[in-house]
């Protein structure tokens, strides 16, 4: 089957294989090994990412279905060498303890960050509702979103 | 998982791809779980992806379309469920988490039938229909006659649910009050809908039998009793319709116990409506 996609801005078209997810084909065929496998059932956020503007677990997408879409991945979000600013509040406030579900709840926060300039504390957290950690216990990653919420609108004042 | 995948255009095109061994593709959240899982193995899959139309949120006066393509997350950014349909806004909030919600469907969670769909409750609350189409035609059906059992429903071969139709009910006071063992992403451990107006009360609660299920006696007392309500007697007959298993999430005797604190809670809530209710 061929599709059409856009893929960190870059539109391919490609004959794909049918019967895989989204995330298996990013991990296993294009090496973009950012995008984290936790539990295969989308219930712990690792595989995140954005599919035309909205956060979804890759691993319940099957791939045929992002034909015509547009796809951010965590390898999309640095520009020229420079982190993006989420990824930057997330590492000045210590938000990584293992680093695994950290592309997940960067992609949830861009997701949220990307339609909110201003988000609230419920929604922050509600942001990331379906993205487990078991290192942190969350309030270092809630802190980081406020941060890179803050230095988005610095950056576009 | 070895499957071919279709994507049909057009209603004419997707039933031609219906068969015994196809499953319909809408958000995926439930299907692609179950295909892992290998509890289903279809050798077709059908993807709504392309199909056109099906996409909207249509207010036909009294009632509400919602086709078979919407997602929650579309349901909750839309004014007119918001603002005629808020026990359905209560219940979507509580189902799984922003990506859950930005992929799967309304009509989706109905056809999984499951004891524990959060969106079922407020179907059954809102006498919502569903219309089901195939080669041969269309029918309606009553959601209640429509779920058979825990993942059962009437759907024959061949056929596809287009769309679900519900009850404004902008009217009644509702409330949605789910249990689970933590706040997010949890499948409840027993959950109660209700719409409630000084006439007339609607329930439902939901993981406490092999479908969602409507306390049909206690709901009739409620009408009837007028100024002679009593709360004891509410609660006896709505426990009728309770028969909780044990399973993975909670004991049966857990259940019953948060069900029949949740039912009083309702009423509790409903008789302070307008002051804090704890």
């Amino acid at each position: 089957m061929k599709i059409t996609f856009t893929l960190n801005d870059e539109t391919l078209t490609m004959d794909i294989k049918e019967d895989i997810r989204l995330l298996d084909f990013l991990r296993d065929e294009l090496g973009l090994t950012g995008t984290k496998e936790g539990c295969g059932e989308g219930e712990c956020g690792a595989c995140t990412v954005i599919i035309d503007g909205k956060a979804v677990n890759s691993c319940l997408v099957l791939l045929p279905e992002i034909d015509g879409s547009e796809i951010t991945t965590i390898e999309g979000l640095s520009k020229n060498g420079e982190l993006d600013p989420i990824q930057k509040a997330f590492i000045d406030e210590g938000a990584v303890q293992c680093g695994f579900c950290t592309p997940g709840m960067i992609m949830s926060t861009k997701a949220l960050l990307d339609r909110k300039v201003y988000p609230s504390d419920e929604e922050i957290m509600e942001a990331i509702e379906g993205n487990l950690c078991r290192c942190t216990g969350y309030y270092k990653i809630i802190q980081a979103m406020r941060t890179a919420a803050e230095n988005l609108r610095k950056a576009n004042e | 998982m070895s499957f071919r995948v279709f994507m049909p255009t057009s209603e004419e095109e997707l039933q031609r791809l219906l068969s015994e061994r196809s499953c319909i593709l809408a958000g995926g959240t439930d299907l692609l779980v179950k295909m892992r899982l290998k509890r289903v193995h279809p050798d077709r899959v059908i993807s709504l992806r392309h199909l056109e139309g099906f996409d909207t949120i249509e207010d036909l006066g009294d009632s509400l379309r919602v086709g078979c393509k919407v997602t929650m997350s579309e349901l909750l950014n839309s004014d007119a469920i918001i603002k005629h349909s808020k026990i359905l806004e209560m219940a979507l909030r509580e189902i799984g988490s922003p990506q859950i919600r930005n992929r799967a469907t309304l009509v989706g969670n109905v056809v999984n039938a499951s004891p524990a769909g959060d969106s079922i409750v407020p179907m059954l609350l809102s006498n919502a229909s569903l219309s089901i189409g195939s080669a041969a035609g269309e029918r309606v059906e009553r959601i209640d006659d429509f779920i058979k059992g825990p993942g059962l429903t009437s759907l024959a071969n061949g056929e596809f649910v287009k769309s679900i139709t519900f009850e404004k009910t902008g009217d009644f006071f509702p409330q949605f009050h789910k249990v689970g063992q933590r706040n997010a992403m949890a499948i409840a451990v027993a959950s109660v809908g209700s719409l409630i107006s000084e006439s007339e009360i609607r329930m439902a609660f939901g993981s406490v039998a092999p479908v969602v299920v409507v306390p049909v006696e206690a709901c009739k007392y409620y009408s009837r009793s007028g100024e002679s309500f009593d709360e004891d007697r509410f609660v006896e007959l709505a426990m009728k319709s309770v028969t909780p298993i044990d399973d993975v999430r909670a004991s049966s005797w857990y259940r019953t116990t948060v069900i029949k604190n949740l039912i009083l809670r309702t009423l509790k809530v409903w008789r302070k409506r307008g002051y804090d209710a704890d």
